[in-house]
């Protein structure tokens, strides 16, 4: 039978809790439609079942919910061993910059108000957050770390560990084989929070704005309900979306602002180019001179690039383009490749001179020394923060904290320009702080 | 906007000029092109028994090592990746809203059957209770069909997925008649329809019940092979 610890601020279909928890049906109805009671959302008149049950599409990864389910839920108690002595154990310094954000970060979790780090890529938010994660577990709160991606949780959990390696920690996602345990510190992806309910006293939310969070509203509820009624969130990322930008001028949302990466390198600008019907052109084989002159030129210096198309079915196009016009060396990478670990490892390791992919490198990758191309950037897909991340995978290194980054659309387009002012207002506020141009 | 029901995209079915002079409602699909066409349709070319994608028109190995229990099956896709994350989750996870991406396909594969009576392959009393369906007659849109088989064993220690071949075959009678069925099947065509065929073993078993039912002659049809 499930452990009565395992149910602690957790919601979860069983055939029988234990005596002290409470159990509430999985689908209730209200007024003439249903509601699920895990993931807050709406049934359609259509979910029901030959066996006159009722289920929810919208939570079906995380195990069928039907009108025949009771959730079994456990008040969260905070009940954890005190950590020993030394709670942060990085041994890494902040930058002054860094320090100042990190002292704001911990005074607004004092207040338990919700936040908004807005640092641009590449200002190590990470580390910024350590300082008032230490004061929150050291008041024995119960603490989650979350992400929409996988890859960032997975990432993460190492980098955690090592900071705070007294913490008892558990890593939460959909491919995990460990059993579920009770730890103060938790680190999953959003989806895990909808198996939780007013359990954490505070909630890190990391890429905040990456695909899917940002436009689900499932995953927001989740973030809610997860949440305790007295408890708190931190947002972070780099480029928040209309929706944040508007709580934080509603002042629902505190801010602290971080327009300067750690090098002290203002953010480079993208230069938008406009190459007419390239789409078609491409259907033809071939790619517009400009931007072969473009890549030509990289290649002849050595400088290494990253080239950015909107679809996974241009990737192989665009790259039988550029070997007929004799750009050769590059591979292609997208979501489904299996050997996507390998081939940025590769480009990491310099032994490839540039890669052609998709949305899907937007963030999260480093590369020392890298110039960015965009193709088609005014398609749907490039977003205005998706284009900001892309602009951002250049100059992160402090040894080459400059590059380029180009644009090339059939016609200008609300979102690139939303992106340039993006970056110059960003770059404003560093250039008041001390920013360099070069 | 709707969305395809497996890929979650938006759904923009392309509009013929055809449709457009017909002044009827458009026929709304439910998932898109790329999504269906991962699936693969079986070919006129397969094996005459079980319905096998193959190369030739001859009676495959597998269909061989049956020797006399002969069975007519056809099939309408393979069973590759596609069809069994397909199967995953509308079985497995019990997403039943995925029946309807398997109707239209089903319907047109029953038009060019011919039977009399159409006998659905029937799911235990635990797993109706679990699953909420059964997943063969979920696909039926309105075809008439007769339930004539009812599921004796009921201590299915694992599911049939679960097993290797050799357990497969060792598989004992799982089916009865119900008491109707005498007055439904005597001297009529059968067709059985099932999810997946892998072996064979759960459509002879069934078939076999049949032909002791009077029926004239069985074939079957199933989703996948």
């Amino acid at each position: 039978m499930c452990d009565e610890q395992d149910l602690f601020g957790r919601q979860l279909p069983l055939t029988n809790g234990p005596a002290n928890s409470r159990v509430r049906p999985a689908i209730v109805t209200i007024g003439r439609r249903r509601r699920c009671q895990r993931c807050q959302q709406w049934l359609l008149p259509t979910d029901c079942l030959p066996n006159q049950a009722w289920y929810c599409r919208q939570c079906l990864q995380l195990g069928r919910l039907t009108s025949h389910h009771k959730l079994y839920t456990i008040p969260e108690p905070n009940r954890f061993a005190p950590v020993a002595a030394p709670i942060l154990t990085w041994l890494g310094k902040l930058s002054p910059m860094q320090g100042t954000a990190a002292t704001g970060i911990l005074d607004l979790v004092r207040q338990q108000r919700h936040q908004l780090l807005w640092a641009v890529t590449g200002a190590g938010k990470t580390e910024i957050v350590y300082p008032a994660l230490a004061w929150a577990l050291a008041q024995h709160w119960r603490v989650a770390w979350v992400s929409p991606r996988v890859d960032v949780c997975l990432e993460l959990a190492p980098r955690l560990q090592q900071a705070f390696c007294h913490v008892p920690q558990a890593l939460l996602h959909g491919k995990q084989t460990r059993p579920y345990h009770y730890r103060q510190l938790t680190l999953c992806t959003t989806h895990q929070l909808l198996r939780f309910q007013s359990a954490f006293d505070w909630i890190i939310v990391d890429e905040v704005d990456a695909f899917p969070l940002a436009t689900s509203p499932l995953l927001q509820t989740a973030i809610a309900t997860a949440q305790k009624p007295t408890g708190s969130h931190l947002y972070l990322t780099a480029t928040p979306g209309e929706q944040l930008q508007r709580q934080v001028r509603q002042k629902k949302l505190a801010v602290t602002y971080l327009p300067l990466r750690y090098h002290g390198v203002l953010l480079p600008q993208i230069e938008v180019r406009l190459i007419w019907r390239w789409r078609e052109r491409l259907t033809k084989g071939r790619l517009a001179p400009r931007l072969i002159r473009q890549l030509q030129d990289y290649r002849q210096r050595g400088q290494r690039f990253l080239l950015f198309v909107p679809h996974v079915l241009d990737l192989k196009p665009v790259a039988q383009a550029l070997q007929r016009a004799g750009v050769t060396g590059g591979i292609t990478v997208h979501a489904a490749d299996g050997e996507r670990a390998a081939k940025v490892q590769a480009m990491r390791d310099r032994t490839i001179p540039f890669l052609i992919t998709t949305t899907i490198l937007e963030r999260g990758v480093t590369f020392p020394d890298i110039a960015v191309v965009v193709l088609g950037g005014d398609d749907a897909v490039f977003s205005t923060a998706a284009l900001v991340q892309i602009a951002g995978r250049v100059g992160r290194h402090q040894d080459f904290p400059t590059g380029e980054v180009t644009v090339y659309c059939h016609s200008q387009s609300r979102r690139v320009r939303l992106a340039q002012r993006m970056i110059a207002q960003l770059n404003r506020q560093g250039k008041r702080l001390g920013g360099r141009r070069q | 906007m709707s969305k395809c029901l497996l890929c979650h995209q938006p759904l923009r079915p392309p509009m013929t000029l055809a449709q457009f002079w017909c002044w009827q409602p458009l026929p709304v699909p439910v998932v898109c092109q790329r999504c269906i066409q991962q699936f693969d349709r079986i070919s006129a070319t397969h094996c005459p028994q079980c319905g096998r994608q193959q190369t030739k028109m001859t009676v495959c190995h597998d269909c061989d090592r049956w020797g006399d229990q002969r069975l007519q099956n056809h099939a309408v896709y393979t069973y590759n990746e596609a069809m069994k994350a397909y199967m995953q989750q509308y079985k497995f996870q019990g997403d039943y809203a995925l029946r309807q991406v398997m109707m239209a396909p089903l319907q047109q594969a029953l038009m060019r059957e011919t039977y009399d009576v159409l006998v659905p392959i029937p799911v235990n009393q635990e797993t109706w209770q679990a699953r909420g369906f059964n997943q063969v007659t979920g696909w039926l849109r309105n075809q008439p069909f007769q339930q004539v088989l009812l599921v004796t064993a009921d201590h299915k220690e694992q599911p049939q997925s679960a097993k290797t071949r050799q357990q497969r075959l060792l598989t004992q009678q799982p089916f009865s008649l119900a008491p109707n069925a005498a007055r439904v099947l005597a001297g009529k065509q059968i067709l059985l329809l099932d999810d997946v065929y892998t072996t064979g073993r759960t459509l002879r078993h069934a078939a076999t019940q049949i032909y002791l039912g009077g029926a004239k002659a069985v074939t079957s049809l199933t989703l996948a092979r």
